[in-house]
């Protein structure tokens, strides 16, 4: 019986090595397992042996049957990784298709640049405030010490409306607003929108301006130096040079143009940078006492500094739009470029 | 301005390259905007003569010329130009020439002849298009002189922009001292001796002539002086070269020596012919009321007593400081000349340029500040030109007319402060050094330390404070000099700004639901209001106007954002873009208020547009989707949506969205009539809200809200209705029947059509049934559920759908 029972597991195992499909396997288990199958039947058996021979043989036979039982699992679930091998392969589908991009919008390319430099004040302690776009002679000019008969005013060339007001050539005027209502220490930052009559490919008639004002009891010409050099390297990059060339503003003084390397050629010098290797990229200026007079700060004790930046042109020197009037489109194709 | 190296080293020295020099103004200020190289490509040319011509053997329309160039033999040149003819002085381009054009000069042989070099034209050499012959030379240059030397090229002009608070630096003078601060060199002023030498006649001026000022607070001094007897005639070539380096034309030979003089001093002269003022004398005075002249350019110009004149005993005869009469011009008969050298109000000027749009160098010197104290030696130089040049005597004596006389400016300077302000420690002696280079007299203070009296000179009218002088000290220290600090005070801290949070929230939200941002101008077409249907009557149409619009386009301000965004869905499809969807956040213009609006539209196509997420039309509820998104990223509930009868919108697919009494924006269908005046052929939809409303609701406090512990049950639940019925009626219904346990009720389908009866649509609901206590059985749900249907079908009508 023993022997039976070896020559059934060599069978089996056999058998089991041909197996291809789960239906093959389940029959082979009937076969053998089945009701009727042989080893039950050889199970069947155990109870004419010898009340000796009996329990050798009986764990002859639980060991035979579990080693098959094992050789069954192992079996099924090979078909089974088998199958699911093959039915994955059935499913490859073409990668190179377009991907589904959920919708995403993009914010306007100035404003983004408007964004840039709002961040990097802000993390240099500049508040951010803004002021009304239609602005009186005595906001835009006068308490920025541009009297009306000023040559300075050749320079901005206003938009007037005809209730006599006129629109903000310079987002300046909100630094007297606010010296007007607060006290020192101030810093700000203004964005916004500044109106000029100008239209050709680097003027359009409304621009975006980021202004600055450090007001307190000592403010230096170098710290004005340091926030701007600061700026600039976190703006344009670490290897960013600036210089400062003086200047003239009415409501600065000592006054100062920055121009950093130029962004194209790295200050080698080229086209854009008409060869110098710089090219402009604000006004600022320690605040002109007039302009303290204007709001009663006396400037014996308070000093401080301004600077303001045409956003556009900051935008343009790293997209490089030949048109700049091209911002204000809004053409979709141009929008998506940024 | 421009400036010529040439011109300007007769009056300074210096040893900077052209960029050098460039860059040392640059840095002091003095902005050089270009730097042009005259004779650039002309260095192989030579002043040439032509010795002898013969016939070319081979060609009848080509010459062959031997011509001199100062070597030992001379060049056989062949040459086509009509005009070559035997002594002619030309340029000749010598061999390996790359002239300015392009054309590099190689030996060549022309039709079995040896030609050495080429013979110009003007045209040939880039120096005018003229190209009708060679150019002709003087007969006076020698033979073998570089062609620039010749011509006076060889210069370099720098082209300066001078900021308004300078106008001394609109002169060679001007430069020349800013040179000096630079470098410390002197400077060497032309020689003018007048007095007792030959030059000044017997004739004395005060018997032949007057100047009277009746308007001094116009004009604070006036000067003259006559030459008589002068000869008017072209300009020696070294005055005409001088000019025309600037850019300046020359006209003849007095009226060159004006203009040579204002490039000198910056003084602007101006010389009339004398006998053609009636009663031979100057009265300044203000223009009387419908008073005429007629300028140098011929244009007959109205007066008004706003403007200053220059007038003899009848009329005017030169708009002060601006042009110079007509009638009173230098001809070629004038015999005597009387010389103006004034000063002029600068704004006074400035508003006389302006209203007859005539800008001259004259004016634009006189506008900014001219140094009254140059009158004389302005006037003594060019007098004393003009007798050297075009012959002549000068009257004994000089008018000098001066009321407004002022005395020297003085300022205190302390040392202390100019390094508080700058954050530098520069010493006593670079700003006495500076200052003096610079023309300021400087005195030490008597009773403080480290403190000066600086006198001021009259050049200087830009500098009356003592923080003027620090902006001198630091230029000519060098910006790059002072030190780069960080700022030392204290950081304000600033208060909270839930607008602009508010802001940021909206606009996040709409980038992330893939809208585009657009930026418009502020300005519109007063015609945008009915090309949105509004009438006349409508409060958004009251808009201000722009005195001076670019163009119509842009000739009043917007009220609101649509025109704008409309124009936006225009322009793209116009150029086959269709799927649009933009917003744009800016303030309008409404009654002398800026309300902060955010607006946006859907039109076209939305949708990724690839397979799987096809294009398709947006619809009201796309819109409305948006807008409720925004209201949720600024906590805002408890809104109502009421329809409207605003024009732009389809009258039956809009509505206002309403919190309490107050409307903060509102969404809808754009209204055909509006799709056709911008010629859209396709729906759009729109919502436009008022941002500071939205701040006014905005909640942005949020509390934690357990989550849920037992389990939730769904029940799906359609139901046919009235067509017209509202959707938010069952919405009513199934919140207040269900109570607490309803989670969420959420629409996924409404059907309209073949399936149901007509005049009914179906409406299918999701309902998620929870409860915060205990685990719900499905007994409980279903009669609670049963209860919703039971009073969907009394109160609604409404019809299980199954
Ligand atoms: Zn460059």
């Amino acid at each position: 019986m023993k022997a039976e029972l070896e020559s059934i597991q060599t069978e089996v195992l056999e058998q089991l090595k041909e197996i291809t499909s789960p239906d093959d396997l389940e029959t082979l288990r009937i076969t053998y397992f089945g009701r009727n199958g042989k080893l039950t039947d050889i199970m069947k058996g155990m109870g004419k042996l010898s009340k000796e021979e009996r329990p050798i043989v009986g764990k002859f036979a639980n060991d035979v049957r579990a080693t098959l039982t094992d050789a069954f699992e192992k079996t099924k679930k090979e078909l089974e990784i088998r199958k699911q091998k093959q039915q994955l392969t059935g499913e490859t589908i073409d990668i190179t298709l377009p991907g589904r991009k959920p919708a995403y919008g993009k914010a306007h390319p100035v404003i983004q640049t408007l964004e840039r430099i709002e961040t990097i004040f802000t993390q240099m302690g500049f508040q951010t405030v803004t002021g009304p776009e239609v602005e009186t002679e005595h906001y835009n000019f006068d308490a920025l010490n541009t009297p009306p008969d000023h040559p300075a005013r050749d320079l901005h060339d206003t938009f007037y409306l005809t209730d006599g007001k006129l629109l903000r050539t310079h987002t300046s005027p909100v630094q007297i607003r606010i010296m007007e209502s607060q006290k020192p220490p101030l810093r700000i930052i203004v964005p916004g929108k500044a109106y000029r009559v100008d239209y050709d490919v680097s003027h359009t008639p409304m621009f975006h301006q980021v202004e600055g004002l450090l007001v307190d009891k000592h403010v230096t010409f170098s710290e004005l130096k340091g926030v701007l050099v600061s700026f600039a390297r976190q703006m344009f990059g670490d290897q960013t040079q600036m210089r400062f060339r003086p200047h003239f503003f009415p409501f600065t003084e000592p006054s100062a143009e920055a121009d950093i390397t130029c962004t194209v050629c790295q200050g080698k010098g080229c086209r854009t940078c008409g060869y110098t290797g710089w090219v402009e990229i604000l006004g600022a200026g320690a605040v002109d006492p007039e302009v303290f007079k204007a709001v009663n700060y006396d400037p014996e004790e308070i000093t401080g500094f301004a600077f303001g930046m045409g956003v556009e042109r900051i935008a343009n020197l790293q997209f490089r739009i030949p048109d700049i009037r091209t911002f204000y489109e809004n053409d979709l194709r141009f929008l998506k470029q940024f | 301005m421009n400036v010529s190296l040439k011109w300007l080293k007769t009056y300074i020295d210096f040893d900077f390259s052209p960029k050098e020099l460039a860059d040392r103004l640059t840095m002091l200020g003095i902005e050089v905007e270009s730097i042009k190289h005259l004779g650039a490509g002309l260095e192989g040319v030579v002043v040439g003569k032509v010795e002898s011509i013969s016939p070319h053997p081979n060609a009848d329309k080509l010459i062959r010329c031997q011509v001199d160039i100062g070597d030992e033999n001379n060049l056989q040149i062949v040459c086509g130009a009509p005009n070559v003819y035997q002594g002619m002085f030309a340029p000749v381009a010598t061999i390996g020439t790359e002239l300015p054009t392009g054309i590099t000069i190689k030996r060549a042989k022309l039709r079995g002849e040896e030609s050495h070099g080429m013979l110009c034209s003007e045209k040939e050499l880039a120096l005018s298009d003229d190209a009708s012959g060679l150019m002709e030379l003087s007969s006076n240059l020698s033979v073998g002189m570089p062609l620039t030397e010749a011509l006076g090229l060889n210069d370099v002009i720098l082209e300066l922009e001078i900021t308004p608070n300078r106008p001394d630096c609109l002169s060679m003078r001007g430069v020349a001292r800013e040179i000096r601060a630079e470098t410390g060199n002197t400077i060497k002023y032309p020689e003018v001796a007048l007095i007792g030498i030959d030059i000044e006649g017997d004739t004395d001026i005060r018997e032949i002539t007057s100047v009277t000022i009746a308007d001094p607070d116009l004009c604070p001094r006036y000067a003259a002086r006559v030459i008589q007897n002068v000869k008017v005639a072209e300009s020696p070539t070294w005055v005409k070269q001088r000019l025309e380096s600037v850019g300046i034309g020359a006209i003849n030979n007095i009226v060159d020596i004006t203009n040579f003089v204002l490039m000198e001093y910056g003084q602007p002269l101006h010389a009339f012919d004398y006998h053609k003022l009636a009663e031979n004398r100057i009265v300044v005075r203000r223009a009387m009321e419908n008073e005429t002249i007629t300028t140098l350019d011929e244009v007959e110009r109205k007066l008004n007593p706003n403007m200053l004149v220059i007038a003899d005993a009848e009329k005017p005869v030169a708009l002060a400081g601006v042009m110079g009469g007509y009638d009173s011009e230098i001809t070629e008969t004038t015999k005597d000349v009387l010389l103006e050298s004034a000063n002029f109000h600068p704004a006074s000027i400035r508003s006389t340029s302006k209203e007859h749009g005539l800008h001259t160098e004259a004016s634009y010197r006189f506008e900014r500040g001219v140094d009254p104290e140059v009158v004389i030696s302005a006037l003594d130089r060019a007098a004393q030109l003009i007798v050297e040049i075009a012959g002549g005597t000068i009257c004994k004596g000089v008018l000098d007319v001066y009321p407004g006389r002022k005395k020297p400016l003085k300022i205190r300077l302390r040392k202390d402060r100019v390094n508080f302000i700058l954050g530098t420690s520069i010493e006593v002696e670079e700003i006495e050094q500076t200052l003096s280079r610079l023309g300021f007299g400087i005195e030490p203070n008597q009773t403080e330390v480290d403190s000066f009296d600086i006198t001021v000179p009259s050049f200087r009218l830009d500098i009356t404070r003592e923080i003027d002088l620090i902006e001198e000290i630091a230029r000519v220290h060098g910006y790059d000099n002072i030190p780069t600090t960080l700022p030392k005070g204290d950081i304000p801290i600033p208060p909270l700004n839930k607008h602009e949070k508010v802001r940021k929230c909206i606009r996040n939200f709409l980038l992330s639901s893939g809208m585009m941002e657009a930026v418009n101008y502020s300005f519109i077409h007063p015609n945008s209001f009915e090309k949105i249907r509004l009438n006349d009557d409508h409060p958004l149409c009251e808009a201000t106007k722009l005195q001076n619009p670019l163009s119509p386009e842009m000739s009043i301000l917007r009220t609101t954002l649509i025109p704008s965004l409309l124009d936006n869905a225009q322009h793209n499809h116009n150029h086959q873009i269709n799927n649009i969807a933009l917003f744009e956040m800016s303030s309008v213009f409404i009654n002398g208020n800026e309300p902060d609006r955010v607006a946006g539209i859907l039109a076209g196509e939305i949708g990724g547009g690839v397979y799987g997420n096809p294009y398709r039309p947006p619809d009201f509820f796309d819109i409305k989707g948006i807008a409720e998104g925004i209201l949720e990223v600024c906590g805002i509930q408890g809104y109502e949506l009421k329809q409207t009868e605003e024009p732009t919108y389809h009258p039956g697919r809009n509505g206002e969205v309403v919190l309490g009494e107050t409307q903060i924006g509102i969404i809808g269908e754009v209204h055909p009539g509006v799709l056709e005046n911008y010629e859209l052929p396709f729906k759009a939809y729109l919502f436009d809200f008022d941002i500071e409303k939205i701040t006014d609701a905005a909640v942005f406090s949020k509390r934690f809200e357990p989550i849920p512990i037992y389990p939730s049950i769904q029940r799906d639940l359609a139901i046919v209705v009235d067509q017209d019925l509202k959707s938010d009626m069952p919405m009513d219904i199934i919140n207040t029947t269900g109570g607490e346990w309803v989670e969420s009720i959420r629409l996924f389908d409404v059907y309209e059509g073949n399936q149901v009866p007509g005049g009914k649509k179906s409406l299918a609901y999701t309902i998620t049934y929870h409860s915060a206590t205990e685990t719900l059985t499905d007994k409980a749900v279903n009669d609670r559920h049963d209860k919703i249907v039971q009073r969907l079908n009394k109160e609604l009508g409404a019809e299980l759908r199954m």
